[in-house]
């Protein structure tokens, strides 16, 4: 197990952006010269599609401004000196029980998966029943701090499990484990919980959730499947876990799933014992810096602050990246945020920046035999570079999930996945301003249950 | 402080065309130094001609266009070379010239440069030369392999590339680094074998030198061959059953060289055709399946399924 450290210093200046999910930028509640509490709510929501933001440090506003945030945009932010003395909000533990006080604390509390969704959409979306919720624990990205021992973790994991489908209302849930993360593995297989003992399975196949919930008897099951990653992993991980197929154009909402993050299921898990909202999280540092490692920081720290917590840079740094070395976002500087989306920071030195040009595709199918959902990446590319979208659409772009490794293994160092997600970008356009009603028909949107 | 900005992803493997061109050339050294020391530095003489001719040719073809100079890659000199072992030892010194000329001219450039040739430009090059110079073209023996030793060293071999089998080794190097993938020559190999056993034709005289040739650099040559998972299958095993019915009636040396340019013919067809489904899609096979499980009441019988 990996240990988690705890970021002592306090930094000079947070940053902590009004936008920190997908959705619409919270209003601010403070003004310049205000002085805040750690977990005062700082971010108003708006509307529906957004969570609310909160201070994580004591301190006062030195400005609301325009700031730098880690997907490289400028967003709106509350600026704090952060001062020594800690005074905290009154955080009381969650007594009530019901499904919507559930949903509407963890929507206060500002939960937000690390993929971006605000976690009450995701348990409680619009016009939809969800029966099956799924933690994914295949991306790896590390929880807490405060665990004693692997088994007090994978039974925290479980009654996380069991609130989120209590918020969900949902019948049915799954941890889905990867199968070489030997640890996890470890803890949770042989676990007595309930009064029944955990058995982690194999999704082999034919053999998903499904015939497990069946074969053991049980609403909870652990399983363990291959590593998935990549930005859309969604649809494919409910086809995967469960076998159900998400129609074009919707979400596992609609075909009943909801799956959440580790770090959302901790975090309603401190919610409901603690009362804590979400304001720290845990980045895992790597690359060139003196003393690599998981760190628990609070949101809002800027990645100067983190690094120089891991011991600053070894080396001169060329690139910094935030969220992984395959999907990340690169950095203009140091001075951006740790969002509640940050899962990790990745320093690179001098000679690691790629300096590939172009060629021309040679055919050598090597993206072909590494794709995780069976497309063919070099003639996607290939009919994306010349506009041809409608063709695209029939080799199955939609199934991408942006895991880059076309792009990784290509020799000729085409921009393959660059070039499928600029066409995936023009055929969501395309039908943006498409009216409903033109033609009898054509059905856009999503039905919810549908198998 | 400064920081590079790039789009994802931020590593990459390190694997370059260059560098499976030159190991390709690499690869077909061990055969290179083999037939000299058969043939005699008249072979030498040969190789020379056959990769100088490909590497001026490219050249002159880049300038004469206002093209990137692509020498460096390495594709004008795996031209050269695989066209010089592809012919006979007492094949004239103008033979490889005009076959090099050939092959990167017509075969490579005239069809749009790497990637877009739809043939392989060496065996353009080799069609050209046997139809138009078959008398200089055909060796004056052909191999008649009969022990373990000749596998080794063929005493009859009549093309450069036919004196040692073994010394092709390098093909198998290149499947384990993944520098050529294996499909097309696991598929190949296996069809052509079990056809010509059951054609009765006698294993030694399938295995030569231009066989494992043709498996390992001309099969495998990636924009001539197609790019989905089942369609290398069938390229594989249609190329074995070319050959097979090439050589049967004639020599299996031959029938490995315009087998392959055949295939070449339907690799585009072969490719459109298979196009993968959507990963949560059903096959033709799997639809099948289903329709018959679900007439089996399998609740009935007390077998606990999957929802």
């Amino acid at each position: 197990m990996a240990e988690i450290n705890v970021m002592e210093t306090i930094p000079e200046k947070m940053i902590i952006p009004l936008k920190q999910h997908n959705g619409d930028i919270c209003e601010p509640l403070v003004s310049k010269g205000e002085v805040v509490k750690v977990g005062q709510k700082i971010g108003e929501c708006p509307s529906e599609k957004c969570a609310a933001i909160h201070s994580s440090v004591c301190g006062e506003v030195v400005s609301v401004e325009e700031s730098s945030h880690p997907s490289g945009n400028r967003i709106n932010s509350v600026v704090i000196q952060p001062i020594e003395e800690t005074e905290c909000e009154d955080f009381t533990p969650f007594k009530d029980s019901g499904k919507e006080q559930l949903i509407s604390a963890i929507k206060e509390a500002g939960i937000v998966e690390n993929y971006g969704t605000p976690t009450h959409l995701v348990l409680n979306p619009p016009d939809c029943d969800i029966d099956t919720v799924l933690i994914n624990a295949t991306a790896s990205e590390w929880v807490g701090h405060n665990y004693e021992t692997p088994l007090e973790y994978a039974s925290q994991m479980l009654d996380s499990l069991r609130l989120l489908m209590k918020a969900a209302g949902a019948s049915r849930g799954a941890i889905v484990l990867r199968n070489d993360d030997k640890d996890s593995i470890d803890a949770f297989d042989g676990l007595d919980y309930e009064g029944k003992t955990i058995m982690v399975a194999p999704l082999l196949g034919k053999r998903r959730v499904g015939y497990y919930f069946n074969d053991q008897n049980t609403d909870i099951i652990v399983a363990s499947q291959d590593k998935i990653y990549g930005k859309n992993i969604f649809e494919y991980f409910t086809y995967n876990v469960t076998g159900r197929k998400v129609p074009f154009r919707c979400t596992p909402a609609n075909a009943g799933v909801a799956i959440c993050g580790v770090k959302s299921a901790k975090a309603i898990h401190d919610l409901v014992n603690t009362g804590m909202p979400y304001i720290e999280t845990v980045v895992n540092v790597s690359g060139q810096v003196n003393n690599p490692q998981h760190l628990l920081v609070k949101i809002g720290t800027t990645f100067r602050d983190v690094i120089e917590a891991c011991g600053g840079y070894s080396g001169e740094p060329a690139k910094l990246i935030s969220n992984g070395v395959i999907t990340g976002v690169a950095q203009y500087e140091e001075e951006v945020p740790v969002t509640k989306m940050t899962t990790s920071i990745i320093v690179q030195g001098k000679d690691e920046v790629l300096k590939d040009i172009s060629k021309d595709c040679i055919h050598c199918a090597r993206c072909v035999d590494v794709c995780p959902v069976d497309l063919i990446p070099n003639r996607i590319a290939a009919l994306s570079n010349q506009g041809r979208f409608d063709e695209c659409r029939q080799m199955h772009i939609e199934n991408c999930i942006e895991c880059g490794r076309c792009s990784s293994v290509c020799p000729s160092k085409i921009h393959v996945m660059q070039l499928i997600q600029y066409s995936k970008e023009a055929i969501a356009r395309a039908d943006e301003d498409f009216s409903e009603k033109e033609s009898s028909n054509i059905k856009l949107g999503c039905s919810c249950g549908s198998e | 402080m400064t920081f590079t900005i790039s789009p994802p992803p931020h590593i990459k493997q390190d694997t370059t065309f260059k560098k499976i061109t030159w190991i390709k050339i690499l690869a077909l050294l061990p055969v290179s130094v083999v037939s000299i020391y058969f043939f005699g530095l008249y072979a030498l003489a040969l190789i020379l001609a056959g990769i100088g001719m490909a590497i001026v040719t490219e050249l002159v073809i880049e300038k004469a266009f206002n093209k990137d100079i692509t020498i460096m890659d390495g594709q004008a000199v795996l031209i050269g070379l695989m066209l010089a072992l592809m012919l006979p030892a007492e094949a004239p010194i103008w033979i490889p010239i005009v076959g090099s000329f050939f092959a990167v001219a017509i075969g490579k450039h005239a069809f749009g440069g790497i990637g877009s040739y739809i043939f392989n430009p060496v065996l353009v090059a080799w069609v050209f030369l046997i139809l138009a110079y078959s008398s200089y073209m055909y060796p004056v023996s052909f191999p008649e392999l009969g022990g373990i030793s000749d596998i080794f060293l063929e005493n009859g071999a009549g093309l450069l590339i036919g004196v040692s089998p073994v010394a092709l080794i390098g093909g198998l190097y290149l499947i384990l680094k993944r520098y050529i993938e294996w499909k097309i020559p696991a598929f190949y190999v296996l069809t052509t074998l079990v056809l010509a056993f059951l054609v009765g034709d006698e294993i030694g005289h399938v295995v030569t030198g231009a066989f494992v040739f043709g498996v390992f650099f001309l099969a495998t040559d990636s924009p001539s061959s197609p790019v989905t998972k089942n369609g290398r299958i069938i390229y594989g095993i249609l190329c074995g059953v070319l050959t097979v019915i090439y050589g049967h009636f004639a020599n299996y040396i031959f029938a490995v060289f315009y087998s392959i340019f055949l295939a070449n013919c339907v690799t585009a067809f072969i490719d459109t055709s298979t196009l993968p489904g959507s990963f949560a899609e059903e096959s033709f096979l799997q639809r099948k399946y289903r329709k018959i499980m679900e007439k089996i009441p399998i609740e009935r019988l007390g077998v606990k399924t999957d929802d």
